[in-house]
């Protein structure tokens, strides 16, 4: 194993510059209840994200519906105020070293030169925190192409208007030199100065995202982020969307992120990838290796369970069982361990793990539970109507795999059933190999994904 | 009959009608499924395919929809068969969901929101299993009175209005009992865990995967010959997607019912179908077994769609794609739809329309690259360049 340890900021991608650098960001809404409208819980849509996006470069974010990408990609636009976390601004490599470095320490323990160089890097580069204007320059130079092209273009203004908007804004220009820079813009993403003074009820799917990116290219942005912007398309239309992504890349030497579900786009188009699960990410890494060589369970289902034109058909040996666990309550240690195939002893198996999958596969024993008695997370005493189904409760825990995290075997007593598993600390994300990184704890202990130590020589 | 198939679609043309025109949904379309088979009907968005299988259970509204020509066969016992586009409404009621039934693309959509999913399932067997339901109460369904079957049919219908059920609630309970298990037995069979509580439970509290099984648990509830599934997984996740068409798959093997795709996604035909029938503007353009046409695509639009697939080998940016849209509809020339974006197209492909033409044994394309000038009597400096037959799609 090589991996650096114990760093909680992973900060991918160091030795190029940053266009957006997260550190530990976290978005919670809050769920309330009842007539006083009491705060019930929290749903952690993000839940500690780091990640550094290099300058010219794609990065590719995939995961399913619900596991906070949409999300994400919202708090690096600014269109979402992140509940705790920091959003950095073009770093440099050694101001996202400094960054690390005073990150991890107390602020107050700062030496003189220290603390000058942190007020620097707060005001210069750190969103929410930095000047007016340069909160306006960050707004110009990161710009989003959202999913629906139908919804995101107001269907009263003509595309003059909605392309020459944020020229507008921004009073970049107007009159007879606004009209000019429009069709400058409508000719770069394959349309023409007929197309102007139309509505876009006039347009069809694929010319609706063409002016949605002319819209975003309009204040000539460095990073541009991609929120499903294919996902609504037909196949031959969203090539000619990917082609025209890719030529304006290489023309204006654009940053993207690349938020998707459809891994044959971001395969095809990303250079690095970043794996989200219920609000985390779980493994990045450039994107071919991540393809071939997965270094996480759920990478390596998602990788098999998608259809592909050639090949085989994918063994899919490993499948995720049961569904999305709630994101109010999120599994403790490693998010996925509930339904992962490979899951073991140090996955992080809790009460309500054991309690969950009792209700999903034996739900006639699981209603009989009366009460359920917790000291914490990791303790608990269930108590059952009848003595028969707590031993058949109890009987459940010791075939599963779950039994290996317990410390002590579970404890029959007449009707209620005593549990104590080993507390697990929240997994995190570590770099295991040159630039792979993983947040499966089995993989970070092995050097490779369980099962398949051998095949990395 | 000497063919043996289980639905035979001949000539099928489907027309709406608009303020501003006519349109040509569903051009001349033929086809047939045979017993236990996987057909996919491929296209993209507006090519027709949702309306040719929303057709062959009658399910386009008319007006503003028209059948136009064409008959659609569903083969009944002793070489009988029925013409469903002319039979009596009450015929085809009796066909839709017993012999032919429909999974939506949408299950969110598609499942009442105001009803739990035992009493939506319960309706099924209410509709066509009334004599199960009897006899599984205790009642022989020959001698039970009409009170009995009264009874039977509102514990099963969502309106569940009372009044005959108080008078004899012993039976009542009987009965309801006997349809419960039905509806139970139906979801547990789509490997549903504790389908006990997902009856109870209204669809905004399951997932996408879930509903998608329900809606399969009622669609094969009554063992149809035919399951039309359109795009049953486009609303939901890569890896939901791969067990739910695993879950129609084994269905389908287990019960020896053919399934008729309709999809978008070709990967998915490659995996999942026998045969695949490509549509583009309102026509099929291509047909033939599933692994040769994905393999070796010899009309035109299906070379192109299999190039604008996102392939880690293409080279970033050089995707294929199709320069061009589809066209409009609205009263469309008489011409093959494809040649304002076809690089091979020629003179002749903007007068004739081309026709299905057998390539290979069981492979059919139309397109005139496969056609002979004298067969069309057009000129032969008009015609595009011959195809070699069985020629693998280099570019």
């Amino acid at each position: 194993m090589s991996g650096t340890t114990g760093s909680l900021a992973a900060n991918y991608g160091v030795e190029t510059d940053a266009v957006v650098s997260l550190n530990d960001i976290k978005v919670h809404y809050p769920v309330k209840e009842g007539v006083l409208q009491r705060v019930a819980g929290q749903v952690r849509a993000v839940d500690g994200v780091d990640l550094t996006i290099p300058k010219g470069k794609t990065l590719g974010l995939v995961g399913e519906s619900g596991c906070g990408k949409t999300t994400l990609g919202r708090v690096i636009a600014g269109l979402v105020s992140p509940t705790s976390g920091d959003i950095w601004m073009d770093l440099t490599v050694e101001q996202q070293r400094d960054v690390q470095r005073l990150r991890n320490q107390n602020e107050k323990d700062f030496s003189e030169q220290d603390r000058q160089l942190w007020k620097q890097l707060t005001t210069g580069n750190r969103l929410g925190s930095m000047s007016r204007e340069k909160q306006r320059e960050y707004r110009r130079n990161c710009q989003v192409v959202f999913q629906d092209a139908f919804s995101s273009l107001n269907p009263r203004q003509l595309v003059r208007d909605i392309v020459g908007r944020p020229l507008r804004v921004h009073q970049e220009a107007s009159g007879e030199d606004l009209n000019r820079k429009v069709i400058e813009l409508l000719e770069r993403v394959g349309l023409g100065a007929e197309h102007m003074l139309r509505y876009p009820h006039q347009f069809s799917g694929g010319q609706r995202q063409r002016i949605s990116i002319a819209r975003a290219l309009a204040l000539n942005p460095a990073f541009v982020i991609l929120d499903e912007p294919t996902s609504a398309l037909d196949v031959s239309v969203q090539a000619q969307i990917l082609n025209l992504l890719v030529e304006l890349q290489a023309d204006m030497g654009l940053t993207y992120l690349f938020i998707t579900h459809d891994l044959g786009v971001v395969q095809h188009m990303s250079d690095n990838i970043a794996v989200m699960y219920l609000g985390q990410i779980v493994e990045y890494g450039p994107t071919d290796q991540v393809f071939d060589n997965p270094l996480h369970p759920y990478s390596k289902i998602l990788r098999d369970s998608n259809p592909s034109l050639e090949g085989k058909r994918s063994d899919r040996d490993w499948e995720l069982s049961g569904t999305v666990p709630n994101p109010i309550e999120p599994p403790h240690g490693c998010r996925l361990h509930p339904r992962c195939p490979v899951a073991a002893a140090g996955c992080g198996w809790s009460v309500d793990d054991v309690l969950n999958s009792a209700e999903e596969k034996t739900p006639i024993i699981f209603e009989t539970i009366t009460t359920v008695e917790r000291r914490d997370d990791f303790n608990a005493e269930v108590k059952f109507r009848d003595a028969e189904a707590a031993k058949s409760f109890a009987t459940q825990v010791k075939s599963s795999v779950a039994n290996l995290a317990l410390d002590r075997p579970p404890e029959l007593k007449g009707e209620s059933v005593k549990l104590s598993f080993n507390e697990v600390p929240d997994a995190s994300i570590q770099q295991i190999q040159d630039g792979r990184w993983t947040s499966c704890t089995r993989t970070q202990e092995l050097g490779a994904l369980p099962g398949f130590e051998k095949d990395k020589g | 009959m000497s063919e043996n198939w289980l639905l035979k679609v001949q000539d099928l043309s489907v027309h709406f009608h608009s303020p501003r025109g006519v349109v040509h949904a569903v051009d001349n379309v033929s086809f047939e499924i045979k017993p236990g088979e996987t057909l996919a009907l491929v296209g993209e968005t507006g090519c027709g395919k949702s309306v040719t299988a929303r057709s062959i259970l009658r399910l386009v509204p008319e007006p503003p929809g028209e059948y136009a020509s064409g008959k659609i066969l569903l083969s009944q016992d002793q070489d009988q068969s029925i013409e469903i586009l002319s039979a009596p409404i009450k015929a085809v009621r009796a066909i839709r969901g017993e012999r032919i039934s429909m999974i939506f693309q949408d299950p969110g959509k598609a499942l009442n929101p105001a009803l739990t999913i035992g009493r939506q399932l319960a309706e099924v067997f209410g509709e066509h299993r009334m004599d199960m339901i009897l006899e599984n109460a205790g009642i022989e369904p020959d001698k039970a009175s009409r009170a009995d079957k009264m009874i039977a049919q509102q514990r099963a219908s969502f309106l569940q209005i009372r009044l005959f059920s108080l008078l004899r609630s012993k039976k009542g309970k009987a009965l309801q009992k006997s349809i419960d298990d039905a509806v139970a037995r139906a979801l547990a069979d789509t490997g549903i865990p504790n389908p006990r509580k997902i009856m109870k439970s209204y669809p905004h509290e399951l997932s996408g995967g879930m509903k998608q099984r329900v809606m399969i648990a009622q669609a094969l509830a009554c063992d149809p010959d035919l399951l039309i599934a359109d795009e049953p997984t486009t609303a939901l996740d890569v890896t939901i997607q791969a067990r739910i068409l695993e879950l129609i798959q084994e269905m389908q093997k287990r019960r020896g019912m053919a399934v008729l795709y309709i999809t978008h996604d070709l990967s998915l035909v490659r995996e999942f179908a026998d045969r695949v029938a490509v549509m583009y503007a309102g026509r099929i353009v291509e047909t033939g077994p599933a692994v040769d046409v994905l393999a070796s695509p010899q009309h035109p639009y299906t070379q192109g769609l299999l190039g604008a697939i996102p392939h880690r080998r293409t080279p970033r940016g050089q995707l294929a794609a199709i320069p061009g849209s589809v066209p409009q509809l609205v009263s469309p020339p008489a011409q093959c739809h494809f040649a304002s974006r076809c690089k091979w197209a020629a003179e002749a492909c903007k007068s004739v329309v081309p026709l299905l033409n057998s390539t290979e044994t069981s492979r059919k394309v139309a397109c005139l690259r496969f056609d002979t000038a004298e067969k069309l009597s057009v000129d032969i400096g008009d015609m595009p360049a011959r195809a070699e037959m069985g020629e693998v799609a280099a570019e």
